[in-house]
C-alpha cells in the first residue's frame, strides 16, 4: 500500500452512463474518497459489484473487481476475502440487489461478520428495468407495477441488520459528499462487516425520495452530541423509528470478531506448491 | 464353498447400523482382505430400514451381488427387505429375546442364530454394545479370526478410553463363545487374512482427499445428501494447509463463494447433489464466462426435485452437459470407481486452471456410500503435478497490458487461453463481468467483439481436446462382437458382470467412459461391434441419446433406475437377455 494514493487512482477511464445528477455519482466518489485514505490503493482492493444501475459501478471504478449475478454479490465478496485476507474488499450494489433477490445473502454476511465493506446505494426503485417498485419504496409509491402503491411495507435494511446480528450498520446521503465519504472510511475502518446504506436518488423514476426530500427530512446523528453508537438501545431506537431519516453510524459493535479472525484466516490461499503437499501420504494412510 | 462373502447388519436408523458395518469392514480391510460396502438407507435420523453391506474377498470386488451369506438382522423388517437376496445356507443373527423379533420364522434351508445379543452385551458392560456382541457372532460364523476385529474396535473406540474399548472386545468374544457353546458346526465360510495392506475409504472421500492433493485450499458448500461427506472430510483438514471450508447459507450462495475464493487465486471446489446444482447452475455461466477455474460436483441421486434422496441415480449427465442459458463451454468429468474419484479430482483442478474454465466432476451416490479397499499406491501423491495454467506475476504483467497499460484478461489468445493474475498483483489490476465483454473484462455490445470473445471461449475447448487425452478404460474381450459402453460408477458392476459372462463363454468388449465433455468419438468401435449395449443408471438412457447422436447410430439400452446400482450377477443376465432379444429379431 502506497501512501501516496489518490482517490482518482481509483477511477477507471469508462465514463459512467447513469443518468445526469444520479445519486450513484456521489455514492461512488465517496467509496473512492474513502479507499484512498484507508490507504488502500486499486491493486489491494477487490471490489464487488451487484447488478442494476449501482452494478454498473465496478466498471467505473478501477480496482480487481467482479460484476456477478443479480443478488449474490456479497457471496463473492466472502470468498475473495476468506481466501485472500491482505485485499480489502468492497461489495457495492442496489436495493433490489441486496433487499430483495439477494437479502438471503444480506442476512448471512452480516452474520458472518467477514471484514468487508457493503454499500447499498438505496433510491427505492428498479432504475435499470425503467421505474417499478423496490423492497424499500414506500407503500403507496405509484410505479408501472403498482398502480396503487406496492400496498406492502418497505424493508428496514438496517433492522434486518441488527436483527442479524450486524457489528456496524450505518446510513449516509449521496449528496451530503463529506460525511457520506466520513461514513463509508468508518466502515472501511471497522474490523468487521460495516454495512452502509446509502441514500441514492433516482433522478428519474422516483419523484418521491428526491434530493430534496433527503435535504429535508435528514437527521445526522454525528451533530447529535447525546448519541452514542456503540448503546444498542440507542441504536436500536433510531433503526426503529420510521417517521425520520437518518445519517451517520448507527451502530458499532466494537468487541464483535470478524470471521476472518475468529476463523484463522491470514493465509493468501492463492499461493500453493507444485505438488502435493509433503505429508500427503499421511492422508492415505489414515484409512488404514 | 464362495470366494467371496456377502455380509450385512440391518436394523432401524439410530441404531448404530453404519458404525457398526464399518468396524466390520475396517477388521476386514486390516485383515488384509478386499472389501466393496453397500448401504440401504433412507433420508430420516430414526425408524424406518437402513443397512450396511459388506462383501469381501482375497481378490478384488468392485462391485455388489445378489445374494448375503451372513445377515445380523436388528428388525424383522431387515429380513423381508433382503428376502430376495438371502438364499439356502444363509445364516441369519438375531435377538430372539427383542419382543420385536419374537414372530421371526427363519425361511426354509436358512440358518437362524438366536443369540441373546442384548443381555450378553449387558455382561460386558452395557447393552449399548448389542452390535458388538453380533459381530463377534459373525466373526466365528465366518471363520474369521477375532484378532482383526479387536483392532478395528481399538481404531473405532481408542479415544474414549481403554475400558470401553476392552468392554467391546468382551462383548466381541462373548459372541463368539455362544456360537462356540451352542451352534458349534461348520456355516461353510473360511475368511483367509493376508499381508496386504489395503485402506478403506469412499467417494466422497476420495474426492477430498484428491482435492487436498491438488492444492485445493478452499471449499465453500451446503450440506446435502449424499455430497456432504466431502465437505465433512476437508472441515479439520484442509485447515492442516492453510485452507478453509465455509458452510454457506444456500447453494447459490456457496458457489458465488467459491468463485470468489477462484478469483482471488485459491483452487477452489464446492460439491453438491442434482437439487444443489439447479441452484448452482444459476452462477455456473458466471463463471464460464468470467472464465474462472472452479471445481463443481455433483454427487447424484435420484431426481427430479427431492426425487429419492438416498437412493442412486445417474440422472444428471443431460443437466451437466447442457444446464444454464445461453451456450456455456465446460469439462464433465464422471469417475468410476472410488479411485478414481480422487484421480479425476486433481485432474479437474489442473483442467480448471489450465483452461480457465468450470469443471464438472460427476460422481453418484454408490460411489459415495461406497467403502473400498485399495492398495494405499493408487493414490501415489509423488505423481501428481499441480498445473496452474497461464498465471502472470508483476514481473511479466507487462506483455499482457495493452497500449495504456492496463491488464487483458479476456486476451483473444491463438490458443484461446488468457493470461491470468490474481488480485494483489502490482499492474495487474481488471474487472471481469457476467456480461459480454471486451478484452479488459468491460461490458461491450459491439458485434465484433462479441465474437471474437465466444470464438476464443470455444477456442479453449478446442486447445483441450487437442492438447488433453479424452479416452476411455477398456476391458474385456477386444474381439468380441458384443461392446458394452457406460459412464460413471457402473464400471465394477460390469466388469464383473463380464467376468460371469466369459465364464458362460459370452465375449464382451467393455469401454468404460469417465469424460463425458469433452469425450471420445466412439464411431469406430460401434462400427466394429454387432451389438452395442449402452449401460446406465437412469431411465431415458442419457448416454445412450449422447452415443446414438455422437455416432449416427442406434444402441441397444440396459437402464436401472429404481434407486438401487447395478449388481454384477443381475447385470450378466440382463446382457444376455439383450443379446437373446438381439438374435430373435435378427432371425
Amino acid at each position: 500500500m502506497s501512501s501516496d494514493v489518490r482517490f482518482t487512482d481509483f477511477k477507471s477511464d469508462k465514463q459512467p452512463t447513469w443518468c445526469p445528477g444520479c445519486g450513484d455519482f456521489g455514492t461512488m466518489n465517496g467509496m473512492m474518497k474513502a479507499l484512498a485514505e484507508t490507504g488502500n490503493d486499486p491493486d489491494n482492493t477487490f471490489l464487488v459489484a451487484g447488478i442494476g444501475c449501482s452494478g454498473k459501478i465496478g466498471t467505473y471504478m478501477r480496482s480487481y473487481a467482479l460484476h456477478g449475478v443479480h443478488g449474490r454479490a456479497l457471496p463473492v465478496g466472502v470468498g475473495v476475502k476468506a481466501a485472500n485476507p491482505e485485499l480489502e474488499v468492497m461489495v457495492a450494489g442496489g436495493d433490489g440487489d441486496g433487499y430483495s433477490i439477494g437479502v438471503g445473502h444480506f442476512i448471512h454476511a452480516v452474520r458472518r461478520n467477514m471484514d468487508m465493506t457493503y454499500v447499498v446505494m438505496d433510491n427505492r426503485i428498479y432504475g435499470l428495468t425503467k421505474g417499478q417498485f423496490s423492497p424499500t419504496s414506500r407503500e403507496d409509491f405509484e410505479t408501472s407495477t403498482s398502480p396503487d402503491g406496492p400496498q406492502q411495507s418497505p424493508v428496514n435494511p438496517l433492522a434486518l441488520a441488527l436483527a442479524a446480528g450486524g457489528s456496524f450498520i450505518a446510513q449516509s446521503f449521496s449528496s451530503d459528499a463529506q460525511r457520506h465519504a466520513e461514513i463509508v472510511q468508518q466502515a472501511v475502518e471497522h474490523d468487521g462487516f460495516g454495512f452502509v446504506n446509502v441514500y441514492s436518488p433516482c433522478v428519474t423514476f422516483n419523484d418521491v425520495d428526491t434530493y430534496d426530500y433527503f435535504r429535508d427530512s435528514l437527521v445526522d446523528l454525528g451533530e447529535d452530541d447525546d448519541f452514542d453508537p456503540t448503546d444498542y438501545d440507542q441504536a436500536t431506537e433510531v433503526i426503529l423509528d420510521n417517521d425520520k431519516e437518518y445519517q451517520g453510524v448507527i451502530y458499532k459493535d466494537e468487541e464483535s470478531v470478524p470471521y476472518n479472525e475468529s476463523h484463522g484466516l491470514t493465509e493468501n490461499l492463492s499461493e500453493i506448491p507444485s505438488s502435493p503437499p509433503e505429508d500427503a501420504m499421511d492422508l492415505v494412510r489414515e484409512f488404514y | 464353498m464362495h470366494e467371496d462373502l456377502n455380509w450385512a447388519i440391518g436394523g432401524e436408523a439410530g441404531d448404530g447400523i453404519d458404525s457398526t458395518g464399518k468396524i466390520f469392514a475396517q477388521a476386514l480391510s486390516r485383515a488384509g482382505r478386499h472389501v466393496f460396502t453397500s448401504k440401504d438407507f433412507a433420508s430420516r435420523i430414526r425408524g424406518g430400514y437402513t443397512a450396511y453391506k459388506v462383501r469381501t474377498s482375497v481378490e478384488k470386488v468392485e462391485s455388489v451381488v445378489d445374494r448375503l451369506d451372513i445377515l445380523i438382522a436388528l428388525t424383522q423388517r431387515t429380513v423381508e427387505e433382503n428376502m430376495d437376496e438371502l438364499q439356502e445356507g444363509s445364516v441369519i443373527i438375531y435377538d430372539g429375546e427383542r419382543t420385536t423379533m419374537q414372530d421371526l420364522e427363519i425361511p426354509d434351508g436358512m440358518i437362524g442364530l438366536d443369540v441373546p445379543l442384548k443381555s450378553l452385551a449387558e455382561d460386558a458392560g452395557g447393552a449399548i454394545m448389542a452390535n458388538v456382541v453380533a459381530l463377534g457372532v459373525a466373526c466365528k460364523v465366518a471363520q474369521f479370526p477375532i484378532e482383526n476385529l479387536a483392532e478395528s474396535l481399538e481404531k473405532r473406540f481408542g479415544s474414549k478410553g481403554s475400558s470401553i474399548v476392552e468392554n467391546n472386545k468382551e462383548a466381541a468374544r462373548l459372541g463368539q463363545k455362544y456360537v462356540e457353546d451352542n451352534y458349534d458346526h461348520d456355516f461353510g465360510f473360511k475368511l483367509e487374512t493376508t499381508d496386504n495392506d489395503y485402506v478403506l475409504l469412499n467417494g466422497d472421500e476420495a474426492i477430498g482427499m484428491g482435492a487436498l492433493a491438488a492444492g485445493c485450499r478452499f471449499y465453500a458448500g451446503y450440506p446435502i445428501t449424499p455430497a456432504t461427506n466431502v465437505m465433512e472430510y476437508l472441515t479439520g483438514r484442509i485447515e492442516r494447509y492453510g485452507g478453509t471450508v465455509i458452510q454457506a447459507e444456500d447453494e447459490l450462495s456457496a458457489i458465488n463463494i467459491a468463485l470468489g475464493a477462484a478469483r482471488a487465486g485459491a483452487r477452489s471446489m464446492t460439491a453438491t447433489s442434482g437439487p444443489g446444482i439447479d441452484l448452482m447452475t444459476e452462477t455456473f455461466g458466471l463463471v464460464a464466462t468470467t472464465e474462472t477455474p472452479l471445481v463443481i460436483v455433483d454427487v447424484m441421486r435420484s431426481g427430479p426435485s427431492t426425487g429419492m434422496p438416498t437412493k442412486q441415480e445417474q440422472g444428471d449427465l443431460n443437466q451437466l452437459l447442457y444446464g444454464g442459458h445461453g451456450e456455456i463451454p465446460r469439462f464433465v468429468l464422471a469417475p468410476t470407481t472410488v479411485a478414481d474419484c480422487f484421480h479425476k479430482t486433481v485432474e479437474a483442478f489442473n483442467l480448471a486452471e489450465k483452461y480457465q474454465i468450470p469443471v464438472y466432476v460427476a460422481s453418484d451416490l454408490a460411489l459415495a456410500v461406497t467403502e473400498q479397499t485399495f492398495a494405499p499406491e493408487e493414490f501415489a501423491m509423488d505423481e501428481i503435478e499441480i498445473e496452474r495454467g497461464n498465471v502472470v506475476d508483476a514481473d511479466d504483467i507487462e506483455a499482457y497490458q495493452n497500449e495504456k497499460g492496463q491488464f487483458q484478461p479476456h486476451l483473444a489468445t491463438d490458443d484461446g487461453i488468457s493470461p491470468r493474475t490474481f488480485p494483489g498483483t502490482s499492474g495487474g489490476v481488471h474487472m471481469t463481468t457476467g456480461l459480454e465483454h471486451d478484452a479488459l473484462g468491460r461490458r461491450t455490445e459491439d458485434t465484433e467483439v462479441r465474437l471474437e470473445q465466444v470464438h476464443k471461449r470455444d477456442r479453449k475447448v478446442e486447445t483441450a481436446q487437442d492438447r488433453e487425452t479424452w479416452t476411455y478404460t477398456e476391458y474385456g474381450d477386444a474381439d468380441a462382437d458384443t461392446l458394452v459402453l457406460s459412464w460413471g460408477s457402473n464400471e465394477g458392476a460390469i466388469r464383473e458382470a463380464l467376468s460371469f459372462l466369459d465364464d458362460e463363454g459370452i465375449a464382451v468388449r467393455f469401454l468404460s467412459c469417465s469424460y463425458m465433455f469433452p469425450r471420445a468419438d466412439l464411431t469406430e468401435e460401434i462400427e466394429a461391434a454387432e451389438n452395442v449395449i449402452v449401460v446406465e443408471c437412469n431411465a431415458n438412457g442419457q448416454f445412450a441419446n449422447l452415443i446414438e447422436r455422437d455416432t449416427l447410430t442406434r444402441v441397444e439400452r440396459i437402464n436401472k433406475y429404481n434407486g438401487v446400482r447395478f449388481k454384477a450377477d443381475e447385470l450378466a443376465t440382463e446382457i444376455k437377455d439383450v443379446l437373446a432379444t438381439g438374435t430373435e429379431v435378427t432371425a
